[in-house]
């Protein structure tokens, strides 16, 4: 089977009804980290936006969040939220950096099952940036493996349809963003 | 005096300071080739194919040989270090990942990461024989003497000591959280390793094969080298190399290097660390002593180098 085109993580509802849960716990990573940079534009000043992006207890303008809970303010290492999907399912992540004065802040995710997100060990940095233009710049970029790293991945969890998923996923993000901030 | 005469008189001592320049071999995963990085100059001097995803690296001490694991071609690239070419690929199955030669060369020390064991293999007649590690084995490191191979158990938490002479484990020692990259000390009998979940790095003393201490270093270490009495550790998440000295396990410094540093090498007069940048593709040199950035030099994408990538040249 393949994987559909997933506008986003409501756009995994069917897969994640359709596949067996498998537990997305600290797995071996043997396999090749894969890099994804995704950026977008922004008709709005850098501290607006850090505003709605720096605030990692409410990741709700990333489509198919439904809600977060967490802790820890944005405090690294004692940071963490849980995601709550649309699906059902949820997304538990940690704050790993956060550099209020470079707008940049990065974050692991602690658990995610694989019908929802194909990858392994996923961390992954934003930033806002000035742009050229006078409004910002959001940039998205991630470090993550493959799900099922050792040996011979299924034929539905390739490197591939790892950062193709991550790529649909910060794209979407990073649109969905543009729209509210813009709109605001 | 000749032209000629004149020329060689001038130039030689040139050819040969330029040719004394240490040089660094760096694996890149995504790109799947090898980057040698002319040290003096700080400039990439060639590209090697490689194939198979490579990930670790060792240099033979007298610089004739380098080893490269691609731990998804399951495979050992052979390569004589100065003509700059792959001699032979090795055929090994599992994952290779860290890999460690012994002092004389005539060994070569692989961790199968998904496969729990150490392999030891003539690099010549590719005779091997192999030893369970435990769960995940990661990075390997020879004791100067050649009498031990250290590698690190990651899900394991420990360093298992092997016998090198019988091939046979004869510790396991309980470290941090996850140890990755190991080091160990030319002087005393130390082994450092950094601890990726830990966030710090367990110094292990050989000879009574027991933990002296953790240190604190930043967020998500991988790789660790160690110079001038001191250990530099470079951080992924953090984007630094932590400083302490090895001597009082003091602090000296956070250097901020490029974006997820993974491995740290050392110059062969121990007065320069290299550290690869794997997000932003570069190798970054450090003055030992005063933690000044003194190059940058671009390398292919997803630069790994886990493991003793800096080769003397002599």
């Amino acid at each position: 089977m393949t994987i559909p085109a997933l506008a986003c993580f409501r756009g995994f509802v069917p897969l994640f009804m359709a596949l067996a849960l498998f537990p997305a716990a600290a797995l071996a990573h043997g396999a090749t980290p894969q890099k994804v940079v995704e950026t977008i534009e922004i008709a709005a000043p850098p501290a607006k936006v850090w505003a709605v992006v720096g605030d990692f207890q409410d990741m709700g303008w990333l489509p198919g969040v439904v809600k977060t809970e967490g802790e820890g303010g944005v405090t690294p290492e004692i940071a963490k939220r849980r995601l709550f999907l649309a699906s059902g399912a949820t997304i538990d992540e940690r704050l790993v950096q956060y550099d209020d004065a470079a707008m940049s802040l990065r974050y692991i995710i602690e658990h995610v099952d694989f019908a929802v997100l194909p990858v392994g060990n996923l961390s992954a940095t934003l930033k806002v940036s000035p742009a050229a233009s006078g409004g910002s710049v959001v940039e998205w970029k991630s470090r993550f493996y493959r799900a099922f790293p050792g040996g011979n991945p299924p034929e539905q969890y390739t490197d591939e349809i790892a950062v193709k998923a991550v790529s649909e996923l910060f794209r979407s993000g990073l649109a969905a963003l543009k729209a509210r901030v813009e709109r605001e | 005096m000749s032209l000629r005469a004149l020329a060689v008189v001038f130039l030689a001592p040139l050819l040969i300071g330029a040719a004394r320049a240490d040089e660094a071999f760096v694996p890149n995963q995504s790109s799947d080739d090898l980057t040698i990085v002319d040290l003096g100059a700080m400039t990439p001097g060639a590209t090697l194919p490689i194939g198979g995803k490579p990930a670790g690296v060792a240099v033979s001490r007298d610089g004739a040989r380098a080893y490269v694991t691609s731990p998804e071609g399951h495979f050992v690239s052979v390569i004589d270090a100065r003509a700059r070419r792959v001699l032979k690929r090795i055929a090994v199955g599992g994952q290779p990942f860290g890999v460690a030669v012994s002092p004389d060369g005539r060994r070569l020390y692989v961790a199968d990461m998904n496969g729990r064991e150490l392999l030891e293999i003539d690099p010549d007649s590719e005779k091997t024989r192999r030893v369970e590690i435990g769960a995940m084995p990661s990075g390997v490191a020879a004791t100067p003497d050649g009498r031990f191979v250290i590698a690190a158990a990651r899900d394991d938490n420990a360093l298992v000591v092997v016998d090198a002479e019988t091939f046979a484990r004869v510790a396991t020692i309980a470290v941090g959280r996850h140890p990755y990259g190991v080091a160990i000390d030319a002087q005393g009998p130390r082994a450092y390793t950094a601890n990726v979940e830990s966030d710090d790095v367990s110094i292990v003393d050989l000879a009574e094969r027991k933990l002296i201490a953790n240190v604190r270093v930043g967020g998500h270490p991988y790789g660790v080298a160690l110079a001038k009495g001191r250990a530099f550790v470079a951080n992924q998440y953090a984007e630094t190399v932590s400083v302490f000295d090895t001597a009082t396990l003091a602090p000296l410094a956070t250097i901020k290097v490029g974006e997820y540093p993974e491995s740290v090498g050392v110059s062969r007069d121990g007065g320069t660390i290299y550290v690869t940048n794997w997000f932003s593709n570069e190798l970054w040199s450090i003055d030992a002593e005063s933690y000044k950035i003194t190059g940058k030099a671009s390398t292919g994408d997803g630069p790994r180098a886990f493991g003793a990538f800096v080769r003397a040249v002599d």
